[in-house]
């Protein structure tokens, strides 16, 4: 039965529906029901991604399989945990609609379809429902000038990039006659036969998906949209579109480009070492910390494309483990953005942070155990993350990879510890205000996560293996 | 099930109290981290009765996988065999009475008291680690535990500068055990391939004739895993060299002190050379190592003890010398003897201690016995438990030390070998000795004509009952445990009892000898004993002028026990001085001129680098999209070039 | 002699619509609806390619997916528009070169 694959996708698009008939038809506020609701089908989507079993539906172009289920799993609860950080924020910043959590299941329906595409048809039919979403969700304090520039600037961009990415797709399936993942496997299995309108497509396809996971030099609208974006919006752009992006970027270079691994290479190396670089270097003059998750992000896009380039299933692995250490603490640190708020506004320079340790002990503690990860210090959970991509390159022969990679982490750690050092040893100045509960619950699990990933990692790298199998059949 | 709830019970309680315990307050952070170890303490001895009675059967409680890598696999598993669930049986109990003690003696501490009960939990569960691990690096995860809650305790009271340097000491004297510690399990996994108990024994007798060759030498494989294991045991368990922590660790209170001492952190060596026993049956040489250290320190430290003024001192040192005697016994291949002594000396060690804090809480705080005397009448309980518990460490029957201790010098002694005589000959003199220290404490703490001041005096008074109760237990156990506990340990049910937990070689038969051991040997300690005593009562009671005099006259002897033999200036002018005078020079001429020129230049770098990679982004849409289409022509060209 | 038309021709011409509706996007300086316009032609081009292959190949998946690129293409000219609707009302401006509020 095909419906019954992709039932985690129907279920979250039903719901969505009825979130849109119960919103409009209720007049009065009707965000936090509707938010309950979509955090419900959340929950029941991870259900059905776990109980439902794998195989492919129809006639090939969706698959369900170990690799879609984790992502699938890691995009709703990077989803889950933005929209629980929405709930306070959203209040004060009078964007509390209940379009919020619809657009939100709408854009994560989109993502997951991508986890699950086996055809360039389903991939970008997928990508585009996911970013017809996130247009709008950039924007969507409609009234603030920031943030409808980068909804705008996201939206003019990532068209350009989706167009470029079809133009790639329409390319391919010239070339090759089909569009199918396994045909294009079979068709592409010798990589001199390649003709170049076809190496074309897929580089176009490359540039596409690398947009979305803001890999240098597709990268230029993170930083903005990041800053102006609200910052529940800024976290939820953090998470679960780069892993929805990311997993597509692996299935298309593993599955159907797989035989051309030496002809995309060295294309992934340059984007990666780019990012890297890139990512450390620009951060450090940052003020505005959302600004500095840009770069950040970009950065990290980086390490987790080092597992890609090396192209074996220890490198997708790698990637895997990154992704889910990646999600858990970026939610973290946006959890502890989110709470920096001064008489009901929110706050967003980095100096705001200063002394946090004397006005806010607990929060303060959540941050420095995630900057400190981000960093890559051992044995918190981002060192993990890095041990795996670094270790894949190694045993891969990516020497100047891995060599780059712990060069730009040095540097990187300069304006993690430079918040830590801020947070503990300057001069502390007035209170935030006081937390709310669902902020409390993020950053306290996610921080928990973080600091003690290294006591039960065999569970996650054990489903990172079993995913990364799948894709090299 | 109970048994990985006795385990855990603890470590939930420290994160409620730590955790919570500012939310809650002190008196439910208390009430909590209580209750988690009287559930520990009702369970842990409860699974141990189970497997002893034969309603349980020995295995393991697995938990969790912990580390897939390659060959590599270890798991969180909790080890169920005698060895570890009498351990467990006598940590949770012990712990539990501490705990209780801990409401009363921390009552007027200033500080907020839930962290005080969060460190002291994560101690015990920490212990509990230790004991029940299944494989040597969640042992090590226990051992590490045991040192970082040790540091936190010892320098509980932070703003004393005595207290951090005491818990920095305590540190980096059990880091430097550490090493070793960590490279022999490293050697033990290269030559398993596995670092879990239950691959590493079957295999050992096929490695017997393994042998590395380092430094031009040759040695067998087992002797360096087992030297090396046993530096790590020394450190923890404070033996000769590696003892100079113990004593300063006096400065956390009290309680901590007896919890550090009798039943968590320096019973771990002795315990990890028992587990691994099948190991060390096939290393002839490090046994023979751990009984020559074990009895060195035995009678260093109790000759040390004998000139110390300091209550708490007197009982450290003391601790130092017990430890020698269980490592004299695992030396000589009689390792269910020395855990036998480990079992009451837990009891009479936590005993003296606990009684020794009640002395000094009725003396507001004064610690120096000096000071006190004649305190018998004042303190009643606390006289009455402190004689029981001297009784037990002197050996005199049928106290519990009587038993184990005899036991480990006639072990020494039926063991035949040249290195059991020097052990036999080491313990029967340290069992003089400790003899005499303990009575010189009795009689200079409760006996005699009072030398306080009468501010002090006016104000003795005996400790609330939430103190005196597991004071009252505790002697107890010290009253009996050695007979009660003497058939099942070491007596004629021994092999049904450890159940193969503890490893003897075919050839050993030290337990059965100790059966034939002649008369005046087995007598021996205990004439000592006595004698000790006597000569204590001579000194300190009947002629109180003679130990002046004597100091007076052997000067240079007096001054060099004082001193604990100058171990701390020793130590002092070998290492740490150099050690400063070293860092000061690559301080000025490495860091300072060329390891931060290196970096300012760099960072210098990086910042224009920074400047640079932030131009481009000029918040022009056109040049962003400019950029893309640069990338993909880029890309593009790449792709055709290469390809 | 005319030539017939064969598939090289539409690819070009495909290619040509794609380069311009590419430079539309970032050498125009005047107005954002020209964006929007600039995307739509992309989509136009890609849908010519996808037709062209079709038929070329005799295969219709390109055909269907033509139908869904129209489809998509509509609905982000919607939401295009509603977002240059909302950000005139904040800034007073649509010029291209008034969207420079962040940067650095």
């Amino acid at each position: 039965m095909n419906w019954v694959l992709a039932l985690p996708e129907i279920v979250l698009s039903l719901v969505a529906m009825v979130i849109l008939i119960f919103g409009v038809l209720r007049q009065d506020d009707s965000f936090f029901l509707s938010s309950m609701f979509a955090l419900g089908g959340f929950l029941l989507a991870a259900l059905l991604v776990l109980t439902t079993g794998s195989g492919i539906g129809y006639h090939g172009q969706f698959v369900a399989d170990a690799f879609s289920s984790l992502v699938k799993i890691l995009i709703l609860a990077g989803a889950g945990l933005s929209l629980i950080l929405s709930l306070d924020y959203n209040r004060h910043n009078h964007i509390a609609r209940f379009e919020f959590p619809v657009l939100m299941l709408l854009s994560v329906t989109g993502m997951m379809v991508m986890a699950s595409a086996s055809n360039l048809m389903t991939l970008y039919l997928g990508l585009e429902l996911q970013s017809l979403g996130l247009y709008v969700l950039a924007a969507f304090a409609r009234d603030d000038l920031r943030s409808s520039e980068a909804g705008l600037k996201y939206f003019v961009l990532s068209a350009l990039a989706s167009g470029l990415l079809l133009y790639g797709v329409s390319l391919v399936y010239g070339f090759s006659g089909t569009m199918d993942f396994a045909a294009l496997a079979r068709t592409l299995t010798i990589p001199q036969s390649a003709s170049p309108g076809l190496i074309v497509g897929i580089v176009f396809v490359l540039v596409g998906l690398a947009f979305k996971i803001s890999a240098v030099p597709f990268h230029m609208w993170t930083p903005d949209v990041y800053e102006g974006a609200p910052t529940p919006v800024t976290a939820f752009f953090s998470t679960a579109p780069k892993v929805a992006a990311f997993a597509l970027l692996l299935r298309t270079m593993a599955t159907p480009f797989g035989h051309q691994l030496i002809a995309w290479q060295t294309l992934i190396i340059i984007v990666s070492v780019a990012s890297m670089i890139l990512g450390a270097l620009a951060a450090i003059g940052q003020s505005n910390i959302k600004r500095l998750m840009a770069y950040s992000s970009i950065g990290h896009m980086g390490y987790a494309l080092i597992g890609l380039a090396v192209g074996t299933p220890e490198g997708v692995r790698g990637v895997l483990i990154y992704l889910i250490v990646y999600v858990f603490m970026s939610a973290g640190t946006f959890a502890c953005i989110i709470a920096m708020q001064r008489r009901g506004r929110p706050l967003e320079l980095i100096t705001d942070l200063n002394g946090l340790s004397a006005t806010d002990p607990a929060l303060a503690l959540a941050m420095a155990i995630f900057m400190f990860s981000m960093a890559g210090v051992p044995p918190l959970a981002g060192f993990f993350g890095k041990l795996y991509v670094f270790l894949a390159a190694v045993q891969g022969g990516l020497w100047t990879l891995a060599v780059i990679g712990v060069l730009t982490s040095v540097v990187g750690s300069y304006y993690y510890l430079r918040i830590v050092k801020l947070m503990y040893f300057d001069a502390p100045e007035e209170p935030f205000d006081p937390r709310p509960t669902a902020l409390s619950f993020v950053a306290g699990a996610t921080g928990l996560f973080t600091a003690f990933f290294f006591v039960f990692p065999a569970p996650f790298v054990g489903a990172a293996q079993a995913a990364a199998k799948v894709l090299f059949g | 099930m109970i048994y990985a709830v006795a385990v855990f019970a603890p470590l939930f309680g420290s994160l409620v109290s730590g955790l919570l315990g500012r939310a809650i307050g002190d008196r439910a952070a208390e009430a909590v981290s209580i209750l988690c170890m009287l559930v520990a303490a009702v369970l842990g001895p409860l699974a141990c009765f189970q497997l002893v009675s034969g309603e349980a059967d020995a295995g393991s409680v697995y938990l969790a996988n912990w580390i897939e890598a390659g060959r590599f696999h270890v798991t969180w598993q909790l080890r169920y065999d005698t060895l570890s669930a009498a351990m467990v049986a006598m940590v949770t109990f012990v712990s539990m009475l501490i705990h209780v003690y801990s409401i009363g003696y921390m009552a007027h501490d200033a500080y907020p008291h839930y962290r005080f009960f969060s460190y002291l939990s994560l101690f015990t569960f920490s212990m509990l680690m230790l004991v029940t691990a299944d494989n040597l690096l969640q042992l090590f995860f226990g051992w590490e535990g045991v040192g970082l809650c040790s540091y936190l305790l010892i320098g509980y009271w932070y703003d004393r500068p005595s207290a951090n340097a005491a818990a920095i000491k305590a540190f980096i004297v059990n880091r430097i055990g550490d090493l070793a510690f960590a490279v022999g399990v490293a050697l033990v996994f290269f030559k398993f391939g596995s670092i879990e108990f239950s691959t590493i024994f079957p295999a050992i007798p096929q490695h017997q004739a393994d042998t590395y060759s380092v430094l031009g030498g040759t040695f067998p494989a087992f002797e360096v895993i087992g030297v090396l294991l046993f530096i790590g045991a020394m450190g923890k368990s404070a033996q000769i060299g590696l003892h100079v922590w113990l004593p300063d660790a006096m400065e956390g209170p009290t309680p901590v002190s007896a919890l550090i001492h009798a039943a968590t952190m320096v019973t771990a060596g002795v315990f990890l050379v028992a587990r691994m026993s099948p190991l060390y049956e096939f290393a002839p040489f490090a046994l023979g190592m751990v009984t020559f250290i074990g009895a060195t320190t035995a009678l260093f430290a109790a000759t040390i003890g004998c000139a110390q003024n300091d209550i708490k001192r007197v009982i450290a040192y003391s601790t130092c010398s017990q430890l020698g005697y269980m490592f004299t016994a695992a030396g000589v291949g009689a390792f269910q003897v020395s855990i036998f002594h480990l079992m009451t000396h837990a009891f009479f060690k936590a005993l003296l201690f606990l009684s020794a804090g009640s002395v000094i809480h009725a003396m507001s705080d004064e610690q120096d016995m000096r000071k006190m005397g004649g305190l018998g009448r004042m303190i009643p309980w606390t006289c009455t438990v402190m004689w029981i518990g001297s009784l037990a460490l002197s050996g005199i029957p049928p106290f519990a030390g009587y038993y184990s201790k005899d036991a480990i010098i006639a072990a020494s002694f039926a063991s035949g070998t040249g290195i059991g005589m020097y052990g036999f000959v080491c313990t029967v003199l340290a069992a003089f000795l400790t003899a005499f220290y303990s009575w010189r404490l009795l009689i200079m703490t409760f006996h005699g004509k009072p030398r306080a001041d009468h501010h002090v005096l006016e104000h003795v008074h005996e400790s609330p009952w939430v103190m005196i109760g597991p004071l009252l237990v505790l002697a107890l156990g010290a009253l009996i445990a050695g007979k009660l506990l003497d058939p099942w340990f070491i007596g004629e049910d021994w092999q049904a009892f450890w159940n193969g937990s503890i490893f003897n070689a075919p050839n050993n038969h030290v337990l059965a000898a100790l059966e034939s051991v002649p008369p005046w040997a087995e007598l021996a300690p205990l004439v000592m004993g006595l004698a000790g005593i006597a000569l204590a009562y001579l000194m300190y009671m009947v002629f109180p002028l003679l130990p002046m005099r004597l100091a007076t006259q052997f000067r240079g002897i007096y001054l060099f026990l004082l001193n604990k033999w100058y171990f701390d200036e020793l130590y002092d002018a070998i290492f740490v001085r150099p050690a400063i005078r070293l860092a000061r020079t690559l301080w000025q001429t490495g860091d300072a001129t060329l390891i931060d020129g290196v970096p300012n230049g760099l960072a210098e770098l990086t910042v224009d680098g920074s400047r640079q990679a932030v131009k481009i982004q000029t918040g022009s849409l056109a040049v962003y999209a400019f950029v893309m289409l640069i990338g993909v022509v880029l890309l593009v060209g790449i792709f055709l070039v290469s390809r | 002699m005319a030539t017939e038309v064969g598939l090289g021709h539409y690819l070009v011409v495909s290619a040509i619509l794609l380069v311009l509706a590419i430079f539309g996007i970032f050498l125009n300086r005047k107005n954002v609806i020209i964006i929007l316009m600039s995307i739509e032609l992309m989509l136009l081009a890609v849908n010519l390619n996808l037709v062209a292959f079709s038929a070329a190949l005799g295969d219709l998946v390109g055909q269907v997916f033509a139908m869904f690129v129209l489809t998509v293409a509509a609905a982000e000219a919607a939401i295009g528009l509603a977002i240059v609707v909302i950000y005139f009302r904040n800034r007073g401006s649509i010029q291209v070169e008034d969207v420079n509020l962040m940067k650095g």
